[in-house]
C-alpha cells in the first residue's frame, strides 16, 4: 500500500485520488497515459521505461538494488507515486514478498505509442477561406488577455471593464481559501494563500483554478472524470489549428465554453459549425503537471539601489508588484517601483514571506538580467531576508516575575514546580528571582500558600 | 584523470545526440541485422521523446569517410505522425550510406584497402558543434549529452581527433555515453566515457538492446547521481604515438605540448620545438662536472 498520504494540492495528486474504477477507464486513451508519464518524477519514468516490456511482475527488493544508497529516500517517493497512480501494480507472490507488475492498459497504450507513434486525438479542419484564423501571436495574446481579465476579476471584482460569463457562485469558489470578505460592507481582501496565489507562476495559478473547476464539476452535473481527460487530451492539440466543435461530446461542449473564458481555447464561429483553436496555455497544460520551471519571459529588472523596473503593461502585473514595493511611476512600456522598508513590511503584514518575493523576482528577472549569476541582486535578496527576521527579532510571552523569596528552598522548590509545568522561562540563582509564564500564575499562588 | 561532475539541474530535459555507426562493413558482418538495429533504436528515440515534451533528439550518422545529420526533433515537421518521421529516417539513412561509399570509393582510388573503421571523431565534432550552438542560443536550454552508438573498430590515425573531442566535451560538462554493438571492446569510447563522466556499455545480448538502452541510457543526468549504473571494469589509457598511430606504453615526451612519439625525434612534429639534448647513447653533460 502507498505509505504517502495524498493531500490534493496539484492536479496529479486529484488524478491519483479518484477512484480505482475510475482512473483505470482514464488509462484507456493513450493520450492520458502519455500525460501521466510526463507527469511522474525523472526517477519513475525510467522505472516505467524499464519494465515497459517486461511481463512478469519484479520484485520489491530487486527494484531497490537499481538506486544507489543515498537515492533511496527518492526511490520510495517514486514507487509511492507509481502505485497512488495506479500505474504500478502490487502482486503478493508465494513467498510473500512484494512485488510490482504495471498495469495492462498502460502497458499496452505505451508499448503501441513507443512501436507506432503518438497520433493526434483529432484532426484539425481543413483550411477553409470564409473563416480567418487568427495567427499565433494573435491567438496568444487573447490567451493573455482572457486569463488576466479573469484573475482581476478574481482578486477584485470592481476592476475589470468585462466580466466574464462564469457565474458568481463559480466566482465564489474559485475564490474560496484566496479572498475572504471580513466585514459585509468592506471588500473583499486577499488571504495569505491568496497572495501566494497570485506570486506563483501562470501554470501553477491555471492548475489551481482547473482543480477546483473540476472538483465543482459534480454539482453542475458534469463527470470529473471526462473533464480530466478532454483537458489532457486538449494538450496534445496543435498549436494553430481550429478544430471543430462538433467532435467533441456534450461534456466537453460544455467545458469549452468555461476554458474559453480562461483563455486556454478560442471560441469562433464557423460558416456552418463553431471552431475552437487551443492556446499555448491549453498546450502547455502536460509540460507543467509537476512544479516545473517556468518558461515564459520575465519582466523585472532589480537594481543594487532598489530600483525596480517593470516592463510590462498589464494591470495585473502592476497589483502583484504594489503587494510588496512602492510603484512610483508607470510609463506606457515600463512600471518603476522601489522595493522599501515600509512596502515590505507591508507584504510581511499580509503574510507574505520573503522566500516568496524572492523567488518571484528571479523566476520572472528580464532575460537581460536573468543570465547574469545572480538574477537579483544579493544585496536586495539579504536585505529582503534581514528585514523579514526583523519582525522576529523579539518574542513576547506574558508572565510574571516573583523575587523576594525568605529562603532558598523555596525558591527551589518553586523552580521545580514551574519546570513539571513546562512554565519556567528564566531563573536568577543568586538574586532568586524567579520568570513563570502567566498562565501559571494562579496555580503558583495557590502553592505558594500551600508552601507557608 | 578525475571524471567530469555533471551539472545539478532541477529539470529532467534533456537533449540526446545519438551518434549511428553505419560502417557497411561493420554491419554486413555483423550478428545483428542494422534493420533489427533500428528496430531497437527508433523505438528508443520515441522513448525520449516521450519522456518529456520538451526533451530533444539528434540523430547522426558516421559513416567511413563523412557524417551527416539524419534526425533532428527540433524541426518543426518531426511532430505528429511518427510513421512518416520514421520512415523519413530511414530513407535519409539510406542517402547517406550511398552518399558516404561513393565518397570512399572517390578519394581512396578503386585499388586502395577500404576503410574498416567509421569516422568517430568527425561525428563527435558535429555533435559538439551542434550542442555549442544550443549552448549560445540562450539561457534556458535542456542538459546535453551524447550517446555513441559504435559497431566498428577504433581507427588508431583518429586517436588525436578522438581525444581533442573528448577533451573538448570534458571543458563543457557533456557526457558521452557509449553502447558497444560490436564484437570488440572500444579503447576510444571507453576514454570518453570515463573522462566525461558517461556510461560505457557492451550489452552482452543484443537482440534485447532495447531495453538495455531504455534502463541505462534514457535517464536525464539529475538522476544519474542516483542510480546505480554499469561501471566499467578497466580502462585502456595506454596512448597511440603521433607519428605512426600505433599505441605504446613507453616513448618519448615533447616537454613544450605533449605530444607523445615512439622514437627519437630531433624537432617535435606539432609544435616545431627542437630538442638540444644529445641522443641517448652519447655521454650525458653533467657527468663531465
Amino acid at each position: 500500500m502507498p505509505q504517502v498520504r495524498i493531500v490534493a494540492r496539484n492536479f496529479m495528486d486529484m488524478v491519483a485520488a479518484l477512484p480505482a474504477a475510475k482512473l483505470d477507464k482514464l488509462y484507456d486513451s493513450s493520450f492520458i497515459c502519455e500525460a501521466v508519464l510526463r507527469s511522474l518524477p525523472p526517477l519513475a519514468k525510467k522505472y516505467v521505461l524499464q519494465m515497459l516490456f517486461l511481463d512478469s511482475p519484479l520484485t520489491a527488493k530487486s527494484m531497490e538494488e537499481w538506486v544507489l544508497p543515498d537515492g533511496l529516500s527518492k526511490h520510495k517517493v517514486a514507487i509511492d507515486r507509481l502505485l497512488q497512480l495506479r500505474v504500478f501494480m502490487e502482486v503478493n507472490d508465494r513467498k510473500k514478498e512484494p512485488s510490482y507488475k504495471m498495469n495492462q492498459k498502460f502497458q499496452s497504450n505505451m508499448q503501441k505509442y513507443l512501436t507506432t507513434g503518438g497520433t493526434v486525438p483529432r484532426e484539425p479542419m481543413p483550411l477553409n477561406a470564409a473563416v480567418r484564423l487568427p495567427s499565433v501571436g494573435e491567438l496568444e495574446t487573447y490567451a493573455m488577455e482572457q486569463w488576466e481579465c479573469f484573475l482581476l476579476q478574481l482578486i477584485n471584482s470592481s476592476q475589470v471593464d468585462k466580466s466574464t460569463s462564469f457565474s458568481s457562485s463559480m466566482m465564489r469558489a474559485f475564490q474560496r481559501g484566496l479572498l475572504n470578505s471580513s466585514r459585509d460592507n468592506e471588500a473583499p481582501r486577499l488571504t495569505e494563500n491568496g497572495f501566494q496565489f497570485l506570486l506563483m507562476e501562470t501554470n501553477a495559478q491555471l492548475w489551481y483554478i482547473i482543480r477546483e473547476y473540476i472538483s465543482s464539476a459534480e454539482e453542475r452535473g458534469m463527470d470529473p472524470t471526462d473533464l480530466i481527460s478532454f483537458l489532457l487530451e486538449l494538450s496534445f492539440h496543435t498549436l494553430g489549428e481550429a478544430y471543430s466543435v462538433n467532435t467533441l461530446t456534450e461534456v466537453q461542449r460544455l467545458a469549452i465554453k468555461d476554458l474559453a473564458d480562461l483563455g486556454l481555447v478560442k471560441y469562433l464561429q464557423g460558416r456552418k459549425e463553431g471552431l475552437f483553436m487551443p492556446t499555448k496555455l491549453a498546450t502547455n497544460l502536460s509540460v507543467s503537471l509537476s512544479d516545473a520551471s517556468s518558461r515564459k519571459e520575465g519582466f523585472v529588472v532589480v537594481e543594487t539601489n532598489f530600483r525596480m523596473y517593470a516592463y510590462s503593461t498589464s494591470r495585473l502585473h502592476c497589483e502583484i508588484l504594489r503587494l510588496f514595493s512602492r510603484i512610483e511611476y508607470q510609463l506606457p512600456n515600463l512600471i518603476v517601483g522601489a522595493i522599501t522598508k515600509e512596502s515590505l513590511y507591508n507584504a510581511f503584514e499580509n503574510g507574505i514571506t520573503a522566500e516568496q518575493i524572492v523567488s518571484f523576482l528571479q523566476q520572472n528577472a528580464h532575460p537581460r538580467v536573468a543570465e547574469k549569476m545572480p538574477s537579483v541582486p544579493e544585496n536586495v535578496t539579504d536585505q529582503i531576508r534581514l528585514w523579514e527576521a526583523d519582525r522576529n527579532r523579539v518574542e513576547m510571552t506574558p508572565s510574571h516575575l516573583y523575587e523576594d523569596f525568605p529562603s532558598k528552598d523555596l525558591f527551589e522548590a518553586c523552580c521545580d514546580f514551574a519546570r513539571d509545568y513546562g512554565c519556567l522561562l528564566w531563573q536568577d540563582m543568586k538574586k532568586m528571582r524567579l520568570i513563570v509564564k502567566g498562565g501559571l500564575h494562579q496555580q503558583m499562588r495557590d502553592f505558594l500558600r500551600g508552601q507557608r | 584523470m578525475a571524471s567530469a561532475p555533471s551539472k545539478l539541474y532541477q529539470d529532467d530535459v534533456s537533449l540526446v545526440v545519438a551518434l549511428l555507426d553505419t560502417n557497411p562493413f561493420f554491419w554486413a558482418a555483423a550478428s545483428l541485422p542494422f534493420s533489427e538495429f533500428l528496430h531497437h533504436v527508433i523505438p528508443f528515440i520515441n522513448s525520449l521523446l516521450l519522456l518529456n515534451q520538451l526533451n530533444r533528439v539528434v540523430l547522426i550518422a558516421t559513416g567511413t569517410s563523412s557524417c551527416g545529420y539524419i534526425f533532428d526533433s527540433g524541426d518543426g515537421n518531426a511532430s505528429g505522425n511518427s510513421n512518416a518521421v520514421c520512415s523519413g529516417i530511414i530513407k535519409k539513412l539510406e542517402d547517406f550510406v550511398g552518399k558516404d561509399s561513393k565518397i570512399g570509393k572517390g578519394s581512396n582510388g578503386d585499388g586502395t584497402r577500404p576503410a574498416i573503421s567509421s569516422l568517430l571523431s568527425g561525428s563527435l565534432s558535429l555533435a559538439l558543434c551542434y550542442i555549442q550552438r544550443i549552448f549560445r542560443s540562450g539561457t534556458r536550454h535542456p542538459q546535453p549529452r551524447i550517446l555513441c552508438l559504435q559497431g566498428s573498430p577504433d581507427g588508431p590515425e583518429q586517436y588525436v581527433a578522438v581525444m581533442n573531442s573528448i577533451f573538448s566535451a570534458q571543458r563543457l560538462m557533456i557526457p558521452i555515453d557509449s553502447c558497444i554493438v560490436g564484437a570488440q571492446h572500444s579503447a576510444f569510447l571507453q576514454q570518453a566515457s570515463y573522462i566525461t563522466g558517461g556510461v560505457y556499455l557492451k550489452p552482452q545480448q543484443l537482440d534485447g538492446l532495447f531495453q538495455f538502452l531504455a534502463a541505462v541510457f534514457a535517464t536525464d543526468l539529475h538522476s544519474r547521481n542516483f542510480l546505480r549504473l554499469p561501471k566499467p571494469a578497466g580502462v585502456d589509457f595506454r596512448a597511440s604515438c603521433f607519428c605512426h598511430k600505433k599505441t605504446i606504453d613507453m616513448g618519448y615526451v615533447c616537454s613544450v605540448c605533449l605530444s607523445i612519439f615512439c622514437k627519437y625525434h630531433k624537432k617535435c612534429s606539432t609544435c616545431g620545438s627542437e630538442f638540444n639534448q644529445a641522443a641517448p647513447d652519447s655521454t650525458i653533460p653533467d657527468q663531465k662536472h
